[in-house]
């Protein structure tokens, strides 16, 4: 199938007339064109027929240029079509896969404060990476992105950005607890701190995925997302290439470690 | 039910209800450029040096009414036809040539929602990954009736 969406349309007719009368007969009136260079993806993907359509569509293409193969009939489960995705500018999107990285991060949270009560003394080690992790990687790498470039383009002082700066407060504060915690050999605290940021966390990057980077976006001219990106570049360029790389590493090993574990 | 490729099939919109035929005044271009046609410009104009690129079809213009106010207005422009235009790996370097050498900030570029338009977006993503610099670049798909745009993303 991959075949025939990417090849000309003119091809797909040429080889195959039937194709053009079924693209009729959904009002995608390919057939006469004298050029037909469109791809037949695009030819359907522009069209913006619904799912169910859609699916029905390429269904009968298939059939038609592949006779002899077993083409399933297309079932489309509706309830699990999802609405269209957030389109975030460039920089934006970078700062939401940054989010993903820390995603991964809280997940393990629960395992790790199992592990560390359950033995015998507290692996500091341990704890302390994720602090590193927290502090070098989700504090100074991403917050501070949104900190000094993209909350400069919005006012400071409405109530989502002082809310945001109020979480990245509260978020340090949890994790110069768990340092403390470490520090003594506290485990309660450790818990206590670590659930503390993950819960304020997982908070945290919903509101700025789902509501602050698209209203942010919103109110930003083309030539501010431009620059936006610039900076961003600018300011992940000043820390190298090799910083995310160590900390997805970080996560990969943690995450691998915890698999074992269990 | 449509009987010819949506590029090139004949549509009468003469008889819709809202013509604006009581818009009164002149209007000012916000064009502040000139050539405009893709194969005419020089990427290395001074009018393009770190500026937001428009890369308009065509037909975009003649189908928004307010092309100029809403879309032109603060970028300058570049235009082009992928269905019709020959030559078309030569607007894929100038494209490149944009980013690296002009240091553009963005590029956006416009299209009519028929399919062969999409070439349009083909040849600025082309460009853009041929680029060294990397910059962010809009789509905004035009409705070809009614003159609505249809949809805006980042690509």
């Amino acid at each position: 199938m991959e075949n025939i969406l990417n090849t000309d349309i003119r091809a797909v007719i040429d080889q195959c007339p039937e194709v053009g009368r079924i693209l009729e007969e959904y009002g995608i009136g390919c057939a006469p064109c004298s050029v037909g260079s469109c791809l037949v993806s695009d030819v359907v993907g522009i069209h913006g027929l619904d799912p169910q359509t859609e699916a029905t569509l390429m269904y009968k293409i298939e059939k038609v240029v592949y006779p002899d193969r077993d083409v399933p009939e297309p079932k489309v489960d509706l309830s699990k079509i999802v609405p269209k995705e957030i389109n975030y500018s460039p920089a934006v999107k970078n700062l939401v896969d940054e989010h993903v990285l820390i995603k991964r991060l809280l997940a393990l949270i629960p395992t790790i404060t199992d592990f560390v009560e359950k033995s015998e003394t507290v692996d500091k080690d341990l704890v302390m990476s994720c602090i590193d992790f927290i502090r070098g990687y989700a504090d100074k790498f991403h917050h501070m992105k949104e900190e000094d470039i993209l909350f400069k383009y919005v006012d400071e002082q409405s109530e989502i950005i002082k809310i945001m700066y109020e979480d990245h407060v509260t978020g340090r504060n949890h994790v110069k607890n768990v340092v403390e915690g470490a520090e003594n050999g506290n485990k309660a605290q450790i818990k206590e701190h670590l659930h503390g940021y993950r819960d304020l966390l997982t908070q945290h990057i919903k509101k700025e995925d789902e509501i602050l980077y698209p209203w942010i976006e919103r109110q930003m001219s083309d030539q501010q997302i431009g620059e936006l990106f610039q900076r961003c570049s600018a300011a992940d360029a000043s820390v190298g290439e090799e910083l995310p790389k160590k900390y997805e590493k970080f996560i990969i090993e943690l995450e691998e470690k915890f698999a074992k574990e269990n | 039910m449509s009987d010819c490729c949506p590029g090139s099939k004949t549509m009468d919109f003469s008889e819709k209800d809202e013509q604006g035929d009581d818009e009164t005044g002149a209007r000012q271009s916000q064009l502040k450029q000139w050539p405009i046609q893709l194969h005419l410009v020089s990427p290395q104009a001074p009018y393009f040096q770190e500026k937001d690129i428009l890369l308009a079809a065509d037909c975009v213009p003649f189908t928004l009414a307010d092309f100029h106010k809403d879309h032109l207005k603060g970028k300058s422009l570049a235009i082009g036809c992928p269905k019709l235009d020959s030559d078309q790996e030569v607007y894929v370097d100038k494209i490149a040539a944009l980013i690296d050498d002009s240091k553009i900030n963005t590029l956006t570029v416009m299209i009519m929602q028929v399919p062969c338009c999409m070439g349009l977006s083909q040849i600025a993503k082309s460009g853009a990954e041929k680029a060294t610099r990397k910059i962010p670049v809009k789509q905004v798909v035009v409705g070809v009736e009614g003159g609505k745009v249809l949809s805006e993303e980042w690509l």
